[in-house]
């Protein structure tokens, strides 16, 4: 359990800083940036781990990301973008693609292509959990500005 | 109150508006972002019919000022690179506007201070967050310490590599290509005098600085509020630079190939 979920949250925590020191996001978003990507990846893993769809487990990280992350935003009046951003990088199938391309460049376009079908799925499932929280948002924050 | 604060509106109001969108897109923000901003800056200082349109490269602004006049000025946009920084302080500039704790004239100042200021951190700190950022990522991925270590010292290398790239003003599409080559290229020379290195986990958390993640936000967020061609150019440019990133590793990878079955084999 602690191998399998605590240690990638903790990684998700240290790679999202990493991740916002690289957009030049404000110094003060920075832990918070960290600690939200890090629950978005302990909801992601614990559906996941649950044995649920992988893509209902992105889509409810992301969700939840982008709810956490505007809802943060708003307290500390900053812009949601820094936090939106670091929820759904450590959901983001960077093995997948990686996978996807290695395949493609020894010629095993089949199983190539099925990497990259799944990457795909998770990148609409990340767009469609972002949306959905934005829109969540937007319907009880009407004209706040984030 | 408002005379107090703002005795001559119109001086320099264009040139504000036109200043604080032209930051916020520079530097990486949504384009709804931009238009709200300029619109409650305008609202903010007594414009009536304060309209503005916002695309990835320019701005267009309109509003009736305290004269009656309608102004309009169009503003061309060229993306900088990404600092949040910049886009937060614009936000921050824009609220004490929208509340009356700010002049115009204030505003101004204030904005081309931002323009001109560097970000939070010097260049040289870059190094350091890639190499957090590709060892974190590594960790997420199941690597152990020696991948956490190299994911981060390629990362590293890519990063300084970048920042190389920018000095000498080499388009940001050379960047992404050139970081996906090395960050697939260095890898396999590591696991030849580290065999028991996983290559595929060390590969993942080093390209995790690569993946265009504010673009993703972006092109989502624009979207969700019904902006469909900052939307799509957002998109394209995030999937434009996934596609370069993997490019990059096919080259590395095709030229490791020819190597090991070459010179190497």
């Amino acid at each position: 359990m602690i191998q399998e979920i605590l240690l990638p949250v903790l990684g998700a925590f240290i790679g999202s800083i990493g991740f916002a020191l690289l957009v030049h996001a404000p110094m003060r978003s920075l832990l918070p940036s960290g600690i939200i990507a890090a629950l978005t990846y302990l909801v992601y893993s614990l559906i996941a781990f649950a044995g649920v769809s992988e893509a209902l487990a992105v889509f409810a990280g992301a969700l939840f990301g982008s709810l956490a992350g505007q809802w943060v935003a708003r307290r500390m009046k900053m812009i949601g973008t820094v936090f939106l951003m670091s929820a759904i990088v450590p959901v983001v199938p960077g093995l997948g693609l990686y996978r996807m391309m290695t395949l493609l460049g020894q010629g095993a376009t089949a199983a190539g292509a099925d990497q990259g079908i799944q990457a795909m799925i998770t990148i609409a499932m990340i767009a469609l959990g972002l949306g959905f929280g934005s829109f969540t948002d937007r319907r009880f924050h009407p004209g706040k500005k984030k | 109150m408002s005379e107090s604060i703002h005795p001559a509106p119109e001086q320099g109001v264009m040139e504000a508006l036109q200043l604080a969108g032209r930051i916020i897109i520079e530097n990486g923000g949504e384009t709804y972002r931009a238009e709200e901003t300029i619109c409650r800056m305008g609202q903010g200082i007594g414009l009536t019919e304060v309209e503005s349109f916002a695309v990835p490269s320019g701005l267009f602004i309109s509003y009736r000022g305290h004269d009656g006049l309608l102004e309009s000025g169009v503003k061309r946009v060229h993306r900088q690179g990404t600092n949040l920084t910049k886009i937060d302080q614009v936000n921050a500039v824009s609220r004490k506007v929208t509340a009356g704790q700010m002049s115009i004239q204030q505003a101004w100042e204030e904005l081309r201070r931002i323009d001109a200021s560097r970000g939070p951190v010097a260049s040289g700190w870059m190094i350091l967050a890639a190499f957090l950022c590709a060892g974190g990522f590594a960790l997420l991925f199941g690597g152990g310490e020696w991948e956490i270590l190299f994911a981060g010292l390629v990362a590293a290398v890519v990063q300084l590599v970048g920042l190389v790239n920018q000095k000498m003003h080499m388009q940001w599409l050379v960047t992404a290509i050139f970081g996906g080559f090395l960050t697939s290229l260095l890898p396999h020379f590591i696991i030849r005098l580290f065999p028991g290195v996983s290559q595929e986990i060390l590969i993942a958390g080093a390209v995790m600085p690569l993946v265009p993640g504010l673009a993703m936000t972006n092109a989502v967020q624009d979207t969700m509020r019904g902006d469909m061609v900052s939307g799509l150019s957002h998109g394209t440019q995030a999937l434009l630079t996934a596609c370069l990133v993997a490019g990059g590793a096919l080259l590395s990878n095709a030229l490791v190939r020819l190597l090991e079955g070459g010179l190497l084999g």
